[in-house]
């Protein structure tokens, strides 16, 4: 994954002062197109002949000082709107990133409410809760009772490191 | 004409899915009717099936072996002089042999998982038996109609064409069949699971059952994603690790979702709680791995690894569109049954934290599969043809990946149920303050990359979060039972293997994303090159000493010997290779990487001209190094988790333990 080095390259446009080398121009164009030659790679992962005199092209562009934006259109000019390795911010491409937006925002809301829903029921349980065990706990045999601190013992030994509160025993 | 082995392949088959047929008949009578003979009787007859099937996958592995190119897949994927380790590899380099490799695990593991066991749950098992025959039945169909691996050839050549040169690679004799154990291994879960709905036996026993085989599975799927990344990067030559390329992308989204069932079973088995969850999960996880199969075998998506283009894509859509909708329907008819028998007691709880963490998951498996599947979806709907490549990818899991991280050290501070924030926020002091520093001396160290920054930050914070776990365990072992530190860590470790063995896998984590990190200060140059001259790369001078001309009966080799200075000292001397492969007629590079923990250099040749010149990328990649350190810690936090005694033999011992408290009492 070269995540960070999208995200570097974004600080880096954005840095007012910092004056990229061409060649590191060239090679951020090829991470942002698609291989005209190998299906379903970038330019920059390409292996074939033909990706490595394209990326070549690119580089010399770079390096006769043409800038991002005009190879780019250069590119989508000869090899059509399928280079751009993210659909470009229009029309249907639109989609590619509402959709995923949309949907991971609707699971954190749908979760988040289901954890409070399930949060305010939680005193009746309780209380609930709280009055089997203490009925239990008062009909249990001499035996019964040994044996729950013994397990409570293990338990506990089993969940060490636990804070305050922080036991299953509480 | 003499009798080969190989004749025996395809009436093996045939016989298997007979025998499967009868299991599956005979197992799913005896769960109805309740007859123990006939539930009996299904299981031999799967276990028999399964050895019917193994049988074939020998035929085809002897085939292979005795260059038997009478047989049409000998033919096409191997030949004379390929060495015996890709010979064996060619059985899961083509889609035939690769589907019987599929089938041959999962019937080996259906037998296994089924087998009788002490104390075990006789109705949950003649159930799974049913479903993981009626799995076996659909693949040993494909093998026997439309992907038959023992096709014969009327006019057999006396030589093959021989396996795709890339995938003559040390990492292919393990990664695809670390994948497909992953993938095949995830059936006994999901059967159990569609055993337990349709028994309404939906307490935590299925999970019991299973959850060595889940632990397995994910560990295959998790270590097999990893070398696949190992493979890309020492063989593909474009100096990455992962190219977010559609077959990659198959095998990482039933691992993103078996990633979230692995940690939502725990909140089931803890908390009676997430059940429908859990059964959606592993349903989910089941139905991406035969998909990733399907995705990788029906030519649907063309991609690097897609080397197949066969008949079989329009077999597993239906089958696969049966598991969905006949899963969701069985969860959604048993939804009484299913209500969770607990609630959440507070919003700052593990539970809570274990949530976030499915949600992330979630949506990291689905923007996975939006971008996988959204180009064909696109030009399906408004006939335009787009990529949705890597950049959408990376900053898709940016942010979710960064989050993860943190409720990685989040989740082991926070406790059960309930917490205290002043607890909370006594916990957290250390590892938030050494997460601050981190990221201070990064910024004054000049690193500008704020990504970069987060995350290396994030690994700090959580690699002290979860070391601190590790200390306080100790500290209790050290004081309870008076043991020196390492011993106490011994102990900690072996007392509460799912957890500290958790905790180790965590940490394998943390090392491999500070290994991605490192992909923002990475350098690449790329030179035309005459024999004597240099190149400047990051602070290596690279000098292209000479060509080597050499050749084996595979390849001509063509060898660049390069190099390395830093600082006007001689580092590193590099041997990239270009080599043409004889039989296919095609060009390969072969990498050079001198790796360290600090930075890899890797150099790679992509063209040598007749007269010697040679094309050269070169790449510094920085941190690199700790992704394969990291998967190494993994897999030894894996083998803490698997090596915990089986849920059967720790409840027949179990009475012996409490009788004993091991350490002291209140």
């Amino acid at each position: 994954m070269r995540a960070w080095a999208v995200a570097s390259a974004l600080v880096l446009l954005l840095a007012p002062a910092a004056q990229a080398a061409p060649e590191d121009t060239a090679n951020r164009i090829s991470e942002n197109i698609m291989s005209p030659f190998c299906p379903g790679v970038t330019l920059h992962d390409c292996p074939s002949q033909q990706a490595d005199d394209l990326r070549e092209r690119i580089r010399r562009w770079a390096a006769a000082g043409i800038g991002e934006d005009r190879i780019m259109e250069r590119l989508v000019a000869e090899y059509g709107e399928e280079v751009h390795a993210i659909p470009p911010g229009d029309g249907g491409g639109f989609t590619s990133w509402l959709v995923p937006a949309l949907v991971a925002l609707g699971g954190g809301v749908f979760a988040a409410t289901l954890a409070r829903r399930w949060t305010k029921a939680r005193e009746q349980d309780r209380e609930r809760e709280d009055l089997r065990a203490r009925r239990a706990l008062r009909e249990a045999t001499p035996e019964q009772r040994e044996r729950l601190k013994a397990e409570l013992a293990a338990q506990e030994a089993q969940m060490l490191g636990g804070v305050d509160g922080g036991g299953l025993q509480t | 004409m003499t009798f080969s082995l190989a004749s025996l392949g395809r009436p093996s088959l045939v016989a298997a899915l007979a025998l499967m047929l009868a299991a599956m008949a005979l197992s799913a009578w005896g769960g109805t009717k309740k007859q123990s003979a006939a539930a009996e009787a299904g299981r031999r007859a799967l276990t028999l099936a399964a050895g019917f099937v193994v049988l074939a996958g020998v035929a085809l592995v002897t085939a292979l072996f005795a260059h038997d190119f009478s047989l049409d897949y000998v033919t096409s994927y191997s030949s004379l002089a390929l060495s015996r380790g890709y010979t064996l590899a060619a059985l899961w380099g083509g889609m035939e042999g690769s589907l019987l490799f599929w089938t041959m695990l999962l019937c080996g593991f259906s037998a296994v998982a089924v087998r009788r066991r002490r104390g075990d749950d006789t109705l949950l098992r003649t159930w799974a038996t049913t479903v993981l025959a009626g799995i076996s039945v659909f693949f040993l169909v494909l093998l026997i109609w439309p992907a038959n691996p023992f096709v014969v050839l009327a006019d057999p050549p006396p030589n093959g064409t021989g396996l795709n040169p890339l995938l003559q690679s040390p990492g292919m004799l393990i990664h695809p069949p670390l994948l497909y154990t992953g993938f095949v291994a995830f059936s006994i879960p999901f059967a159990f699971g569609m055993a337990a709905l349709l028994t309404r036996r939906l307490d935590e026993s299925w999970l019991r059952l299973t959850r060595r085989w889940t632990l397995f599975a994910w560990s295959a799927l998790s270590i097999g994603v990893v070398l696949g990344g190992a493979w890309a990067y020492t063989e593909l030559g474009w100096g990455g690790y992962w190219a977010w390329d559609p077959v990659e992308n198959a095998s990482f989204m039933p691992w993103l979702t078996a990633t979230a069932y692995l940690h939502s079973v725990v909140i089931q088995e803890k908390r009676k709680m997430f059940k429908v969850w859990n059964l959606s999960l592993i349903l989910m996880t089941y139905a991406l791995a035969v998909f990733g199969t399907f995705l990788t075998r029906s030519g649907i998506l063309s991609s690097i690894h897609t080397f197949t283009e066969g008949p079989i894509g329009k077999w597993f859509l239906p089958f696969l569109a049966l598991m969905l909708v006949g899963g969701l329907a069985m969860i959604g008819s048993r939804l009484d049954s299913l209500r969770s028998e607990n609630r959440f007691d507070s919003l700052l709880s593990r539970e809570s934290a274990f949530l976030a963490n499915n949600v992330l998951f979630l949506a990291a498996a689905f923007a996975v599969l939006w971008g996988t599947i959204y180009p064909i979806i696109a030009e399906a709907v408004s006939g335009v043809r787009l990529a949705v490549g890597p950049p959408f990818f990376n900053s898709v899991f940016i942010p979710i990946g960064l989050a993860l991280i943190a409720l990685t050290g989040l989740g082991p501070l926070i406790a059960w149920r309930r917490m205290n924030p002043k607890a909370f926020l006594r916990m957290i002091r250390i590892p938030l303050g050494a997460g601050a520093a981190t990221a201070i001396a990064l910024a004054a160290a000049g690193v500008t990359s704020v990504g970069a920054l987060t995350a290396i930050a994030l690994c700090s914070f959580t690699a002290v979060a979860v070391g601190s776990e590790f200390v306080r365990g100790s500290r209790v072992h050290r004081a309870r039972e008076k043991l020196g530190w390492p011993a106490a860590l011994a102990r900690t470790l072996m007392r509460n293997r799912r957890r500290y063995g958790g905790y180790i896998v965590h940490l394998g984590v943390v090392l491999i994303v500070l290994g991605f990190s490192g992909a923002s200060f990475k350098v690449e140059r790329s030179a035309h090159l005459a024999e004597g001259s240099s190149m400047v790369v990051g602070d290596y001078t690279l000098t292209y000493e000479e060509l080597v001309r050499g050749e084996t009966g595979e390849k001509e080799i063509y060898q660049a010997n390069i190099s390395a200075a830093r600082d006007g000292e001689l580092v590193e001397a590099l041997t990239p290779q270009r080599n043409l492969h004889k039989v296919q007629q095609q060009y390969q590079s072969e990498v050079a990487i001198a790796s360290s923990p600090i930075e890899d250099l890797y150099v790679v040749v992509t063209a040598i001209d007749p007269d010697g010149d040679a094309s050269v990328r070169a790449f510094v990649n920085p941190l690199t190094w700790w992704i394969w350190a990291g998967a190494a810690v993994m897999a030894i936090g894996m083998s803490v988790l698997l090596s915990e005694p089986s849920p059967a033999r720790v409840r027949a011992t179990s009475p012996a333990r409490v009788a004993k408290p091991a350490v002291a009492t209140r």
